[in-house]
C-alpha cells in the first residue's frame, strides 16, 4: 500500500479533527463535505487494489496461455512418450521372442545329445564286459564315429543359440534409457500441474517451468522409429562407418 | 590385454563382457560411469577402454576427454557403444579422440571387426 493510501496519515488526522469541529458548532454542510471527501478517498484506494489484482490476474491467465512447455506437453511431448512406450512395447516382445525361440531350438539338441549318449554308453558298456561280436563292434565304432562328429556341430550350434540369448538381453539397457525419458517428461508434466493447481486456487505468484536451453548433442538415448525422425540420425552401424571414414577413420 | 567396460547398465556391461570373453579376452574390469571410470584408469594396468556415452554422473564423451587430456593415459585405445546416434554425436566422439564407434543394439560380429580394425591401427 502506498503512503498516501495509509489511513493514519496527517492528513486523515488534520481531516478528522475538521470533521468533529464540523460537528460541535452544528455546520452540518461543512461536516458532509469533510465525510464526502474521506469516502472518495476510501474509494480511489480500493479501485487501485481492485485494478492492481486484474492486472495480475491478467498477467498470470496471459503467461499461462503463452507457456509455451505446456502447450508443447500437450500437443506434442505426450503423444510422443505413448510412441515411446509402445516402442519399448515393442522391443521387450521381440526380446522375449528372440530369446524363446533361441530356447525352442536348443531343446532339441540338448535331447538328441542325451539321446546319442545314453544310447552309446549302453553299447559300450556291452563292449567293456566283452558282450559283443565283431559286427556289433563294427557298428558300434561307426556309432562313436558319428556321435563324435555330430557333437562338434551341436555344440557349435548351441552356443550360438546362447549367443543369441546373451544379445537379445541388450533390450534392457535401451528400453530403460527410453523409460527414464518418459519420467522426465511425467516430471514436468506433475510440475506444470502443480503450478495450474495454484494458478486456480488463488495463488497468482506462479513459476512457470522455462523451457529447457536446448543443447545439440545432449545425450538423449536411442532414436524411436516413427519418434525420432531427425534427419541428423544416423540410421545404423553402416552409415556409423561411412561417417567415420568421411572424417579419415 | 585388461579390458575396462563402463556403462551404467549391469546387463549391458555383462553382454559387452561375455562377448569380449568371446573374442579371447579375459580379463575384464568393470566401472557404472566415468567418476568410477578414473580412478580405475589412473591406478593403471589397462590396455583397452569400452564405454557407454549416456551414463549418470560422468558421460561417456566427457570420459573420453578426461583420458585424452591427461598424459599417463591419453594414448589408450577407447571404443564408444552406445545408443546416441545423432550425426553430430559422432563427429564430436571422432574430434574429441575415439578410436570407434558403435551403434546399439549391435552384433557380436560388429564388437569382432571394431575391436580387430581398432587393434590393426593402433598396433
Amino acid at each position: 500500500m502506498l503512503e498516501e493510501n495509509k489511513l493514519i496519515s496527517d492528513d486523515n488526522i488534520a481531516r478528522s479533527k475538521d470533521l468533529l469541529a464540523c460537528l460541535e458548532r452544528g455546520d452540518e454542510n461543512g461536516a458532509r463535505e469533510v465525510l464526502d471527501e474521506l469516502t472518495r478517498i476510501r474509494e480511489t484506494e480500493l479501485y487501485q487494489e481492485m485494478g492492481k489484482l486484474t492486472r495480475e490476474l491478467h498477467d498470470s491467465i496471459t503467461a499461462f496461455g503463452k507457456d509455451d512447455k505446456l502447450i508443447n506437453l500437450a500437443q506434442a511431448e505426450i503423444p510422443d512418450a505413448r510412441s515411446r512406450l509402445r516402442h519399448v512395447i515393442k522391443m521387450t516382445d521381440d526380446a522375449a521372442n528372440r530369446t524363446l525361440t533361441a530356447v525352442e531350438e536348443s531343446l532339441p539338441i540338448c535331447d538328441s545329445v542325451t539321446t546319442n549318449s545314453s544310447n552309446l554308453h549302453e553299447k559300450w558298456r556291452r563292449f567293456v564286459q566283452r558282450d559283443m561280436n565283431v559286427q556289433e563292434f563294427r557298428e558300434l565304432s561307426l556309432l562313436i564315429d558319428q556321435f563324435l562328429e555330430g557333437n562338434t556341430g551341436q555344440v557349435k550350434e548351441l552356443r550360438s543359440k546362447l549367443n543369441e540369448i546373451l544379445m537379445a538381453q541388450d533390450f534392457q539397457d535401451l528400453t530403460s534409457q527410453i523409460i527414464k525419458r518418459v519420467i522426465g517428461l511425467v516430471e514436468d508434466v506433475e510440475t506444470n500441474l502443480v503450478n495450474l493447481v495454484k494458478l486456480a486456487g488463488g495463488h497468482i505468484k506462479v513459476d512457470f517451468e522455462k523451457t529447457k536451453d536446448d543443447h545439440s548433442i545432449e545425450a538423449t538415448g536411442p532414436a524411436v522409429p516413427g519418434v525420432d525422425t531427425e534427419s541428423n540420425l544416423v540410421s545404423g552401424q553402416d552409415e556409423v562407418d561411412d561417417l567415420l571414414s568421411s572424417l579419415g577413420f | 590385454m585388461k579390458i575396462l567396460v563402463v556403462d551404467d547398465f549391469s546387463t549391458m556391461r555383462r553382454i559387452i563382457k561375455n562377448l569380449l570373453n568371446d573374442l579371447g579376452f579375459m580379463n575384464i574390469v568393470e566401472a557404472d560411469d566415468g567418476n568410477t571410470a578414473i580412478p580405475i584408469l589412473k591406478k593403471g594396468g589397462i590396455d583397452f577402454l569400452v564405454t557407454d556415452w549416456n551414463m549418470p554422473g560422468m558421460t561417456g564423451i566427457e570420459l573420453l576427454r578426461e583420458v585424452r587430456a591427461d598424459d599417463k593415459l591419453s594414448g589408450l585405445p577407447v571404443m564408444m557403444v552406445t545408443a546416441e546416434q545423432k550425426r553430430e554425436q559422432i563427429v564430436e566422439a571422432a574430434e574429441a579422440g575415439v578410436n570407434g564407434y558403435i551403434v546399439k543394439p549391435f552384433t557380436a560380429i560388429t564388437l569382432k571387426e571394431k575391436m580387430g580394425k581398432i587393434f590393426e591401427r593402433v598396433g
